[in-house]
């Protein structure tokens, strides 16, 4: 047994960090769910032998995933604790500092993110646009739509990285310091934009594709979670101590190993669920149009999906404050 | 330019904590925050015991992760190679803290990072550290390590030191003699 | 690199200088006006955090004090200052300080008060006194008083006519040691302790916990013997602070340390071990005493004291082997039992027999004091009046001092006999807090006619205060001229390093005014304290602009540690010699050489209760000081980590004390750990305030004095034994 009693301590650090609450888990949730949202519009709209006209049909996505950027974007700032002293972000780039990527970064994915919205904006919805530059500009975008979608694809999967990189370039947390979370929020949130695309999507077409791609991606993610543990398991003493929150079933650790079933409830339900949807259809050939019924079922296996990509962010912050490299 | 150190004799500290307020007081800490403590460490089961006490600070890394986690270098090597933070340009974010495995940081009340400084202004006037300055036991041993004659130099030059979680790579610079119980913690 | 304190003056020298001194060039400073940051000044007065008294050097910016240091020059500091020392400024800008006079509206205890002035409150209080004096005599008035407040109160008292004053410094603390070495060498050690330590090759504390008590002068010496490898040889229930540097620690049973210190001195004389020539040359009685120890073998003492002998035997040799450089520390706080005296004559004699007396290592001899004593009874001139009465503060005790036995006092007040107390007068003491058994103080309380708390914070005391006097911190104010008696004789000076804040007064100025209003005012012939400082001064052949100036004076030539072998040299005791057997007690009745007697052990469940200090509080006085209330807030009570388990109790539940006589604690977090006995229970002293105007330390943590109902008297010295109270534990 070892007794430690330590004079002088700040509450952020001891007993175990407090330092990023649910702000930052939004931030990183919204951040990665608009992430997958733009890679996945991105690959919708990049799909071959479409016409100009045609594209519209995921023109919402990118609007959508602007908005959760931008309040994931507000999240963070609410939780910086001097947002005054941002601009000096600006005069410099620090490569080894995740934050300053995150500095440069979400503003610039934010950037081809509107180009994106007003590349794929229907002439039909133009009115929306209050200027006439804006107008004008759009009309100018619209060419080279499929250019701005494949940097819109890039932003995408860096921003779903950067989200995961973040936390994984903190040597003091056990928890979050290695390669795979970077992996693993990755996939969660191209599967998170998957689901979210299935949601919004109107087009059986394009509702049934992301089902199919979702179904490989949360096959992909339910390894990874396991993989992640398992690396973590097998490491040194501070890692391996890192995995308790997950497996403890009484006191203040219980949350996370409550967090943990419920994301193996989540994604394999979402799993069965999309898996019936495809035999089904593949069987009876896609209908014209889904009745409410199958939209309800879809919409739920997605909110699951969703759910889980939440859960699985919110977890990992929460408890990889929990215990820190140093013994105490 | 000098490279500052600090080796701690932990055998001669008496857990007085009289470091713990003098820097508290010198550099105007605000309540509830504290820029060193003191560690007591105890092992064994009655009555075959030992106890080491021991203070903590910022390490003033030389290989920093808090530098790196920075995104607006307000942390930053200072030029006498401590780890400094330059507060005008700390956004508050909270990535040093995470970065630092000796958990030497806090958000003070105006929003931005702090730490130990080494007493950076004393050391301007040819002063000691506060807790250096009034360590009862003289645990504490303040130097420069680029002067061979310095006590420091010579401490580690006759004792094994050890520092603290020497495998997270980050090259401390307080470094711990422990004279009873040598090989370190 | 490396900088010497030489170094460090040199630097202040040169920025603006050390000695800006007095009121007049703060108020200089006050009218600055509304600079980004003044320039520091620094001011070097005396600490009162705690009883050390540490030269200080105030760091004053603007007319704040902003940093308290070490004075350089002092040797009980040496540059530095402890936590506490260091902690003075949260007493200064303490927001819970007694503010203003206070005259109290409601029941004694409840603490309701209304602001006066000082005219009304000092009024009060002469009127009061005067009417005690006319109808019982001015005996029937007792002063409490610990600090430096004391010069100015005790002279009150006296001029007054009452003998009856009580200090915790006596009885409760330290007397039975100072009783033990004036016995047998012919002076108490003194304070600071006159202990080598530095200079030691084996350290033994016994129940002593330097570190946790940290005694800033005494603190840096054991860490320097730490530091050079002296042998520590730690005897303590609890694995101390002190024994984590021990090579040694023997955990003791509680109440048995004289049965290890006999068995001790039986190994040092059965195996030669002792310095034969110095015990030949300076003691007398060896003879007897040998004879006497016979019985008390390492195998006897083993079974009292559940030490092994062959650990006994072996800590004896390497006293013997180490002799004269062994240091076995005297203690400071020897109010343990009812055999104090003797269990620390043990300890001296066991110094003698290593030679340890005036030896490098040992205890250090007095320095030559050539400054005369000068109190205010020579400035004034006037003889004290005549007490009419016998006095009763010291009690039926044969061996005691003026500072007397608290508790007698409190049972006079109490019997009312041989005659009735009805006023209290208590400065700078928390009885509440400091005393054996609450009851009998607070039943004692609703006796007077009058209770007067002079005061900087409103302890719990103070709630039973009829009126209360907000005296100013030592930051604040001028004191009397302090010779310290360390190595070599030095005189240090108190001085405001800034203007009182509030309605609140220095002691000497309460004091006076109070002495005018009781018509004795030839007895305070100053206006201002300087009068009496300067003509101090004078006395003592000092200059005082000077000792303003540097605030620590040295007086050179006065050095002298160590027993001269060459010449002849003279103990003070009645012999002469060091008295191991000493005739005095035998005279008075008790054993000449102390015997063991068994102390009661706790029944079945309980615990004894033990206590002690931490390193950043000092008693119950610093508990609600900002600075040190946030690096400890409550105190914990220790516990056996497997007493723990069988109690199914966890480190950081709240527990509830009960003592044997059924008083409880209040709620207190436990402290499960391996680091003390499994019969005894340890709890860190002075918390759990039950003053509500204390906002911080209001019922913070557990009281240990409240469970202290029971006493053992000491019946040579009157010194009060409090570890004799038992313990059970209770979920809160």
């Amino acid at each position: 047994m070892v007794e430690i009693t330590i004079t002088g301590t700040n509450s952020i650090t001891f007993p175990h960090f407090e330092v990023w609450d649910w702000r930052i888990v939004l931030y990183l949730f919204l951040g990665g769910l608009a992430a997958g949202t733009l890679v996945m519009c991105s690959i919708a709209n990049l799909r071959p032998t479409k016409t100009v006209e045609e594209l519209a049909k995921c023109v919402r996505a990118p609007l959508i995933a602007f908005v959760m950027l931008a309040v994931g974007a507000l999240f963070i700032i609410l939780e910086i604790k001097a947002p005054w002293h941002l601009y000096w972000g600006y005069l410099t780039f620090q490569p080894l500092s995740l934050m300053s990527w995150g500095t440069w970064g979400v503003p610039l994915v934010l950037f081809f993110n509107a180009l994106y919205i007003l590349a794929v904006l229907p002439e039909e919805q133009k009115h929306y646009l209050r200027f006439e530059f804006l107008k004008r500009f759009s009309d100018r975008l619209k060419p080279k739509m499929r250019l701005i979608a494949k940097i819109n694809f890039v932003a995408g999967i860096f921003l779903a990285i950067y989200t995961g990189i973040l936390l994984a370039s903190f040597l003091a947390v056990p928890l979050w310091n290695n390669a795979t979370l970077p992996i693993l929020f990755l996939v969660s949130a191209l599967s998170a934009g998957a689901a979210l695309i299935v949601i919004i999507a109107k087009d059986v077409e394009i509702k049934y594709l992301f089902t199919k791609i979702d179904v490989w991606l949360i096959v992909i993610e339910l390894l990874l979670i396991p993989l992640y543990f398992y690396g973590l398991y097998v490491s040194s003493a501070p890692y391996k101590r890192a995995l308790e929150p997950f497996f403890s079933f009484k006191g203040e650790y219980f949350i996370y190993t409550l967090a943990l079933i419920l994301i193996f409830l989540f994604l394999p339900l979402a799993l069965r669920m999309k898996i019936g949807e495809i035999t089904e259809f593949e069987e009876h050939g896609l209908p014209h149009q889904f009745t409410r019924g199958q939209i309800l079922r879809m919409n739920i296996a997605a909110i699951l999906v969703i759910a889980g990509t939440l859960i699985l962010r919110g977890a990992i912050v929460y408890a990889g404050q929990l215990i820190k490299l140093s013994i105490y | 330019m000098p490279r500052y150190a600090m080796v701690i004799d932990v055998e001669k500290c008496v857990g007085c904590m009289a470091c713990v307020i003098a820097c508290k007081k010198e550099n105007k800490v605000a309540e509830g925050y504290f820029r060193t403590r003191v560690v007591e460490e105890v092992r064994g089961e009655f009555p075959n015991l030992r106890m080491e006490l021991r203070s903590e600070l910022c390490n003033h890394c030389e290989i920093a992760p808090c530098i790196d986690a920075c995104p607006t270098r307000a942390s930053h090597r200072a030029k006498d190679g401590t780890v400094q933070i330059d507060h005008k340009k700390c956004i508050g974010c909270k990535a040093c803290i995470l970065a630092c495995p000796y958990d030497a940081r806090y958000i003070r009340p105006d929003g931005t990072a702090d730490k130990c400084t080494f007493c950076q202004h004393r050391l301007k006037e040819g002063k000691l550290p506060a807790c250096v300055e009034t360590c009862l036991g003289k645990s504490r041993i303040f130097g420069d390590l680029d002067d061979p004659e310095s006590e420091v130099s010579k401490l580690l030059r006759t004792h094994d030191a050890a520092v603290r979680l020497e495998w997270a790579g980050t090259k401390p610079r307080i470094f711990y003699v422990n004279k009873r119980f040598p090989g370190g913690f | 690199m490396r900088w010497s304190r030489r170094d460090f003056l040199k630097v202040v020298a040169a920025s603006g200088g050390i000695g800006v001194v007095g009121a007049t060039q703060v108020d200089r400073l006050l009218g600055l006006g509304r600079k980004p940051e003044g320039k520091p000044v620094y001011v070097p007065t005396v600490c009162e955090m705690c009883f050390w008294r540490c030269g200080v050097m105030a760091k004053v910016v603007d007319g704040k004090v902003v940093k308290l240091d070490g004075h350089p020059a002092h040797p009980q500091s040496r540059g530095k200052l402890c936590a506490r020392g260091h902690g003075g400024i949260g007493l200064l800008y303490d927001p819970d300080r007694l503010k203003h006079p206070l005259i109290r509206v409601g029941q004694r205890g409840e603490g309701k008060f209304k602001k006066a002035s000082w005219d009304e409150a000092l009024n009060y209080v002469a009127e009061k006194m005067l009417k005690i004096k006319e109808t019982y005599g001015p005996e029937s008035v007792a002063l409490f008083t610990h600090g430096t407040i004391s010069t100015y109160f005790v002279h009150l008292l006296w001029a007054y006519g009452s003998p009856n004053l009580g200090m915790p410094s006596y009885a409760l603390c330290r007397g039975a040691r100072d009783i033990a070495f004036k016995l047998t060498f012919g002076a108490p050690v003194g304070n600071p302790e006159r202990v080598d330590l530095k200079n030691s090759k084996v350290i033994v504390l016994m129940g002593f916990h330097i570190g946790e008590n940290a005694h800033n002068s005494m603190c840096q010496e054991f860490a320097e013997a730490v530091g050079k490898g002296a042998t520590v040889i730690v005897v303590d229930p609890r694995f101390s602070t002190a024994a984590s540097k021990a090579k040694y620690w023997l955990p003791i049973k509680p109440a048995t340390d004289l049965a290890l210190l006999l068995a001790w001195i039986n190994v040092i004389i059965t195996e030669g071990l002792y310095d034969r020539e110095y015990v030949a040359k300076y003691t007398e009685g060896f003879e007897k005493l040998a004879e006497a120890v016979k019985e008390y073998t390492p195998q006897w003492a083993e079974k009292e004291t559940d030490i092994p002998a062959s650990l006994i035997i072996e800590t004896a040799r390497i006293m013997g082997k180490n002799k004269p450089s062994v240091l076995i520390h005297p203690g400071r706080h020897t109010a343990w039992y009812g055999d104090n005296t003797q269990r620390v004559r043990a300890i001296a004699i066991l110094t003698a027999l290593l030679g340890a007396y005036g030896r490098p290592g040992g205890i250090y001899l007095p320095p030559k004091n050539p400054l005369p004593y000068y109190g205010f009874g020579d400035f004034c001139g006037i003889p004290y009046p005549e007490n009419q009465k016998p006095e009763i503060h010291k009690g039926p005790y044969p061996f005691t001092r003026e500072e007397g036995v608290i508790p007698e006092i409190i049972k006079t007040t109490l019997t009312e006999k041989p005659y009735p107390i009805k006023g209290w007068l208590i400065t700078g003491t928390n009885l509440i807090k400091s005393t054996p058994n609450q009851r009998d103080t607070i039943e004692a309380i609703k006796k007077l006619d009058l209770v007067v708390a002079v005061d900087m914070m409103p302890f719990d005391h103070v709630l039973y205060a009829d009126v209360v006097l907000p005296e100013c911190t030592y930051l604040e104010r001028y004191d009397d001229i302090f010779v310290v008696k360390e190595r070599s004789i030095g005189v240090a000076l108190r001085q405001s390093v800034v203007n009182p804040m509030y309605d609140t007064k220095p002691g000497w100025w309460i004091a006076k005014e109070l002495g005018v209003r009781l018509g004795l005012k030839e007895y305070f012939p100053y206006n201002d304290f300087e009068d009496f400082l300067k003509a101090k001064c004078e006395a003592l052949g000092l200059n005082f602009e000077e000792l303003k100036q540097k605030g620590y004076i040295e007086i050179p030539g006065t050095a002298n540690p160590y027993i001269n072998e060459a010449s002849e040299f003279k103990f003070k005791t009645p012999s002469g010699k060091i008295e191991l057997y000493s005739k005095q007690l035998e005279e008075a009745g008790f054993p000449p050489i102390p015997t063991y007697t068994r102390h009661e052990q706790p029944p079945k469940g309980y615990f004894r209760l033990i206590y002690g200090r931490v390193p950043v509080h000092t008693f119950s006085r610093t508990t609600n000081n900002p600075s040190l209330w946030e690096l400890m807030k409550e105190n914990a009570a220790w516990v056996n980590a497997k007493v723990a388990k069988q109690l199914r109790l966890k480190n950081g539940d709240y527990v509830v004390l009960v003592n044997q006589d059924g008083v409880k604690s209040n709620k207190v977090k436990l402290k499960v750990t391996e680091r003390i006995r499994p019969d005894c229970v340890y709890v860190p002293h002075g918390f759990g305030s039950f003053s509500p105007m204390l906002k911080r330390a209001y019922l913070n943590g557990a009281d240990d004095q409240q469970l202290i109902t029971r006493y053992a008297v000491d019946p040579i010295s009157g010194s009060v034994g409090m570890r004799v109270n038992f313990v059970k534990i209770e979920k809160a």
